[in-house]
Order: C-alpha cells, then structure tokens, then sequence
C-alpha cells in the first residue's frame, strides 16, 4: 500500500505541475498570438489541457470521496461548456466579419491587423 | 507571510489594475467585460478570506445578473463614454485621492485591531453569544438554541430576520424598478410603426410579451 | 505542492487579464473573460486544497456554469441586441 501512496502522490503531483504549466502556455498564447481565431486555440489549451490535468491531479490527492465527484462533475460540465462557448465566440467573430490570417507570419506584421479595424476601439 | 497573504496580495493587485482597467477605457462594453473580471476576482478573494458565502453572492450576482444587467443598459444608451469636462474629472480625481488617502490613514491607526485578530469587538461582542446557541458546546448535550446548523445562516434567517426580510424587500423593489425601465424600449419599439413591418408579427410579440 | 498549480494559474490570469483590457476586438475581450473564468475555477479549487477546506468546491461548481451561460448572453447579445429574440433568422449568414 505504501508504495501505491508514494505513487499517486508523484502522479498527482506531475499532472498539477504539467496543468500548471499548460495553463501558462496557453495564457502566454492568448497575449502573444496576433488575432482572435489564433488567441482562441491558445484559450483551448487552458480550457482542456490546464483545466483537465489540474483536476485529474486534484481528483488524485483527494481519494473516494464527496470532493472527488465535485471535482468530476466540474471536469464534466467545463468538457461541455468550452467547446460550446467556443464555438459560440467563433461563430459571434466570423458573423461580425472577422477573417482569420491566412497568410505567413511576415506578411502579418505588415498588414495582420487590417481585416479587424472595423471593430477595434480605443483599448 | 502565510499562504493566504501571498494570495491575496496578488489577487489584490490584479483587483487594482482591473479597476485602473475600468476607469480608463472609454469602451463601454469592454468595461462591462472588465467589471466581470472584477467581480470573479473580489469573489476569489472572499473565498480566501473564508467568507464562502459572500463568495457565492458574488458569484451569482456580480458575474451573473449584473452583467446583463448591464448590457442591458447599453442597449438603451450609447456603447461609448463621452469624457466629462476638465474641472469635473479635477473634482472627481480630488475626491477620490482625499477618500482614498482617508481609508489609508484610517488602517495607519493604532487603535485599530489587526487583520484576523480575536480580540476585535466583532469576535467579543455578540459572535461567542451567537456561537454558543447554535453549535453544540463541548461535552454539553444542551440542546442548542436556534437548529440551524450554518451560523451565518443562523445570524441572519433567525436573529436578524427582520433585517434580511427589509433587504430582500428593497432588493425585490429594485429588480421590479430595473425590470420596468429595461422594459420601456421594448415597448416603445413595438409602438414605433417603422420598425415592425407586418402588423401579424406585431400582434405575436404582444401576446409573446403577456406570459 | 499545490504550489506549482496555484502559480500557474495566477500567472496565466495575470496574462489574461492583460488581454481583457488589451483588447482590441470586443470578441477578444469575451474570449479573454471566459479564459479568466475557466482560470478562476481552477484557482478556487486548487485554494480549496491549499487551505485544507475542499468544501470550497460547491463554488468553483457554481462558477463553471456562470461562466458558460455569462459568455453565451454575451455573444447573444452581440449578436441580437437582445436577450429574447428568437433565432430563427439566423440560418443563412454563416456562408
């Protein structure tokens, strides 16, 4: 049994530390990346990844118990809900006009932003 | 610093850079969008400071309802703010330092008891009285007073009963008001001839509005 | 050890805070909401951990549905002007 302990502890503790990590991955894609569609696919990678392994690892620490199906249930309805809120935002940006950058990443420094200036306000 | 401390430092500043966020774009959807932020951070913060129940009204009614409260509001007036005059933001800007400096100069006092301290007449005065009617004391089989195991909801669905029946009447008299002029345009688009073309359509939205 | 989680996530909702009010699209914005709402969920429930009181998770439950039904009013409201349109006239402008 001890050595189970010993191993559910690692294991929990690698899937925080690689939620953790994703999470910042994905926030530091959501800063970087150059327009809506691409902020988008970093915002996935929080949504699933982070947010998956995050609760996986917490699921880990905290055994059979109550925390153990809140925390599933949680894991259940953010499986659900992001995919929809982001198929919702995608449709929202597209519908508003937006395009996605179809183009290398040289040319969108020149003219990246030029699709999007009917909507932009005085951030 | 203990944990909570380091927590609730960095919560804190992103709290203060979201309200700098607030009062300086002139987007008013994108402040709606930064007053969600706001709210989700205030109520992680009441979560830290144990407050669970706080937390769980800030959730709903800050994240929640003021949200659309407020894009409701949008639609009825303009999506951009218009800055007000020199002399009125130097007045605002003034009263705003004064208030602030006060508050600070306020927690500089001796006098005043430290954060989480005991001995605070909050924790003397009537909590131990509160606590004592309502949990189990010790080794005592004493019946307990009130019988409701939460003590918040002990303070106020029992002893101040009246007090939350006032609140939850004032909170009902404001949601009927915000409802009634929310309501208006609604109303007055359906009277409007030019923007409802079909008289049919017009006469389902009245029965629509009825239920 | 939670520790690795919670820094983490507080780094990454300093970072989407940082696009919230960055902007520039309003979708940005929304975007950076419901990222920072996904975040809060994770932060509430790793501090349920780190305080010893798992308890906190009824909220970090409350929060993950807010959130969804908050970014949908929102896009409908973009969309619409409205709370309560129905959405039968939106079929065709997807081409």
């Amino acid at each position: 049994m001890e050595i189970v302990n010993h191993i559910l502890f690692y294991a929990s503790w690698a899937l925080l530390a690689a939620g953790g990590l994703l999470c910042v991955i994905g926030a530091f894609g959501l800063v970087r990346f150059p327009e809506t569609y691409t902020r988008m696919h970093a915002a996935g990678v929080i949504d699933t990844g982070g947010a998956l392994l995050i609760l996986a690892g917490l699921m880990l620490q905290s055994g059979l118990t109550l925390e153990t199906v809140k925390l599933a249930l949680i894991m259940f309805f953010l499986l659900f809900t992001s995919p929809t809120a982001g198929y919702a935002l995608a449709r929202g940006t597209w519908s508003a006009g937006h395009r996605p950058i179809t183009h290398t990443r040289s040319d969108a420094r020149t003219d990246g932003h030029s699709d999007s200036a009917g909507m932009t306000d005085d951030g | 610093m203990t944990v909570e401390e380091i927590i609730n430092i960095v919560l804190l500043t992103m709290l203060a850079l979201t309200a700098v966020g607030i009062a300086r774009l002139r987007n008013l959807f994108a402040v709606t969008m930064l007053s969600g932020i706001y709210s989700l951070l205030s109520a992680s913060i009441f979560v830290v400071l144990d407050a669970v129940d706080v937390a769980f009204t800030e959730a709903a009614v800050g994240a929640g309802i003021t949200t659309v409260l407020l894009l409701g509001t949008l639609m009825l007036t303009d999506r951009e703010a218009r800055d007000g005059s020199r002399a009125n933001r130097a007045g605002a800007m003034i009263v705003v330092v004064a208030l602030g400096g006060a508050l600070f100069y306020a927690t500089l006092d001796p006098m005043m008891p430290r954060f989480g301290d005991p001995r605070t007449p909050a924790q003397t005065h009537v909590a131990p009285q509160y606590l004592k009617d309502t949990v189990p004391q010790g080794s005592s089989k004493e019946p307990v007073k009130v019988g409701i195991p939460n003590v918040v909801t002990t303070v106020l669905a029992s002893y101040r009963g009246y007090d939350t029946l006032g609140e939850t009447v004032v909170i009902f008299t404001a949601g009927i008001a915000v409802l009634l002029l929310l309501g208006q345009r609604r109303r007055r688009r359906r009277d409007t001839p030019g923007q409802n073309p079909s008289g049919n359509k017009d006469a389902d939205r009245a029965a629509g509005a009825e239920d | 050890m939670f520790w690795a989680a919670m820094i983490g996530i507080l780094v990454a909702l300093a970072l989407a805070l940082v696009r919230a009010i960055a902007g520039p699209t309003v979708y940005d914005r929304i975007l950076a909401v419901n990222s920072f709402g996904t975040l809060t969920v994770l932060a509430l429930s790793v501090i349920g951990f780190l305080m010893g009181r798992p308890d906190f998770l009824d909220i970090a439950l409350v929060y993950a549905l807010i959130n969804f039904i908050g970014t949908i009013a929102v896009l409908k409201f973009l969309r619409y002007g409205d709370f309560a349109r129905a959405t039968q006239a939106d079929d065709n402008d997807l081409v």
